[in-house]
């Protein structure tokens, strides 16, 4: 499975219409064909970073359909469709994605709802990591041994876990390059960790936060909402 | 036909040996699989950009040969060479290109490309990358009717570049919208000219000319002057 991750820059004025691009006209074309399914539709929580900023994550069922996919937004049936999405937004960065050995998987795409199905906001902290130069594998065996079961560990500050973890494709981004996709589990929580300084505990030595620097010291969290429709939440 | 972009941030002191790993290990290792060829190596060239930039571009015969080429480098036999790679650069920017419907690169056959790294001398390309504010395609399409077709009928003695290749980027894999020309470079001292010369691309100047007609769609685009290695299997 590959993931296909995008970050819209959207037209404050067309939010709405952009949004509706996604719910009634990519997710139910994607859904006429076996090769992909619309994953998240999340927002960037306004008060955490860039405005009108929203991740949509697509799953699509390998290389070649990923390829068919291409093709039917530069050239078929969805082009139409994205020359419309031109004019909703500014631009969009994407990256296809494949998961770490160790990520947890989705349901299978015949699983995954194509109709819009209302449910609550969930929130989602979405963190990018850029290991040092030849220290990729070393970050991935230590993110999935150490740092995941730590979020899942009782009495774990956070209260969140990771829902996939992803590494960018050669060729389809930036590299060395990691994605984890966590939910929140407790908004309380993240807003201690927002107001607090970390104790030492977490940053002092032997923590998974110093030894992780010999690893990686540049990454980006975003604070990502679901929308109301959103297929997985 | 798939057309891998990547744009490598070298660094200055392994230049030599990042430039070797692709001639002596990527280049043969590639050829022995049926899907995936080096087309070009170009270095970004100093005095006109970025220090140390490496442009590869590399052609697959699809989306399969590229699941295929990155299972290899992920977890595969190119793992190691990839971990090599990487502790000669900072990172690199990868994005699948797709030609557009009148690029006159459409197909490579892949048979025909060379990997055993005969020399030429250098050629210099300008890659223009261009980011609109208007639909992609009518963008695109404005390349092709206002600035190559007029560029191609200009005689081969005035004539700055040819216009080699024209991709947009494959859904999901870089920005949206953007899109690229390859265009080699026939006339070096042309482009002594439009180095030192603002007058002729001056919009307000030329009104009706491609440059005025194209404020209409963009003002945002990147130039880089790459020039290829010696042994670029494409020149």
């Amino acid at each position: 499975m590959l993931f296909v991750h995008e970050l819209h820059s959207v037209v404050g004025k067309q939010a709405s219409a952009f949004e509706s691009a996604f719910r009634d006209g990519w997710m139910p074309a994607l859904a006429r064909e076996d090769d992909a399914r619309l994953l998240w539709y999340l927002d960037l929580a306004h008060g955490s970073g860039l405005s009108y900023r929203v991740v949509t994550v697509t799953a699509v069922r390998d290389g070649a359909a990923w390829e068919r996919l291409a093709g039917r937004v530069s050239g078929g049936d969805l082009r139409s469709w994205a020359r419309h999405l031109d004019r909703l937004q500014h631009r969009s960065d994407a990256r296809v994605l494949a998961p770490l050995p160790w990520s947890p998987e989705l349901p299978p795409l015949e699983e995954i709802p194509v109709e819009p199905v209302e449910h609550e906001a969930v929130l989602y902290m979405e963190d990018t990591m850029w290991p040092h130069p030849g220290r990729l594998d070393d970050y991935v065996e230590a993110a999935g041994s150490v740092y995941a079961p730590s979020l899942r560990a009782e009495g774990g500050r956070m209260q969140m876990h990771v829902d996939l973890a992803l590494r960018t494709l050669p060729g389809a981004g930036r590299r060395p390059e990691v994605t984890l996709v966590q939910k929140l589990e407790s908004v309380p929580r993240l807003l201690h960790l927002l107001a607090n300084e970390p104790p030492p505990e977490v940053t002092g030595p032997g923590s998974w936060m110093d030894r992780a620097l010999e690893l990686r010291d540049q990454w980006r969290s975003r604070l990502l909402r679901t929308a109301a429709w959103s297929p997985l939440w | 036909m798939l057309y891998l972009h990547e744009t490598h941030r070298v660094m200055g002191r392994h230049a030599a040996d990042f430039e070797a790993l692709y001639r002596e290990e990527w280049m043969p290792r590639l050829a022995a699989s049926d899907g995936a060829r080096l087309l070009w190596y170009l270095d970004h060239a100093m005095g006109s950009g970025p220090s140390y930039q490496v442009v590869t571009v590399i052609a697959l015969a699809g989306g399969e040969a590229w699941e295929e080429l990155a299972g290899r480098v992920l977890a595969g036999d190119l793992r190691d060479l990839d971990r090599r790679t990487d502790a000669c650069r900072y990172e690199s920017e990868g994005k699948m290109l797709l030609p557009v419907a009148w690029s006159e690169l459409q197909e490579v056959d892949l048979g025909e490309v060379p990997s055993d790294g005969r020399e030429h001398e250098p050629t210099l390309y300008m890659q223009d990358t261009g980011w609109p504010d208007a639909p992609l395609e009518d963008y695109v399409n404005l390349w092709n009717d206002d600035y190559w077709a007029i560029m191609r009928r200009v005689p081969a003695e005035h004539r700055l570049l040819d216009v080699v290749a024209c991709f947009e980027v494959a859904h999901g894999t870089g920005v949206r919208p953007e899109a690229m020309l390859m265009q080699k470079i026939v006339n070096l001292e042309l482009l002594g000219r439009l180095l030192t010369e603002t007058r002729e691309y001056d919009p307000s100047t030329w009104p009706g000319s491609y440059m005025a007609k194209g404020l209409e769609l963009r003002d945002q685009w990147e130039s880089k002057l790459l020039r290829t290695s010696r042994w670029s299997p494409i020149w």
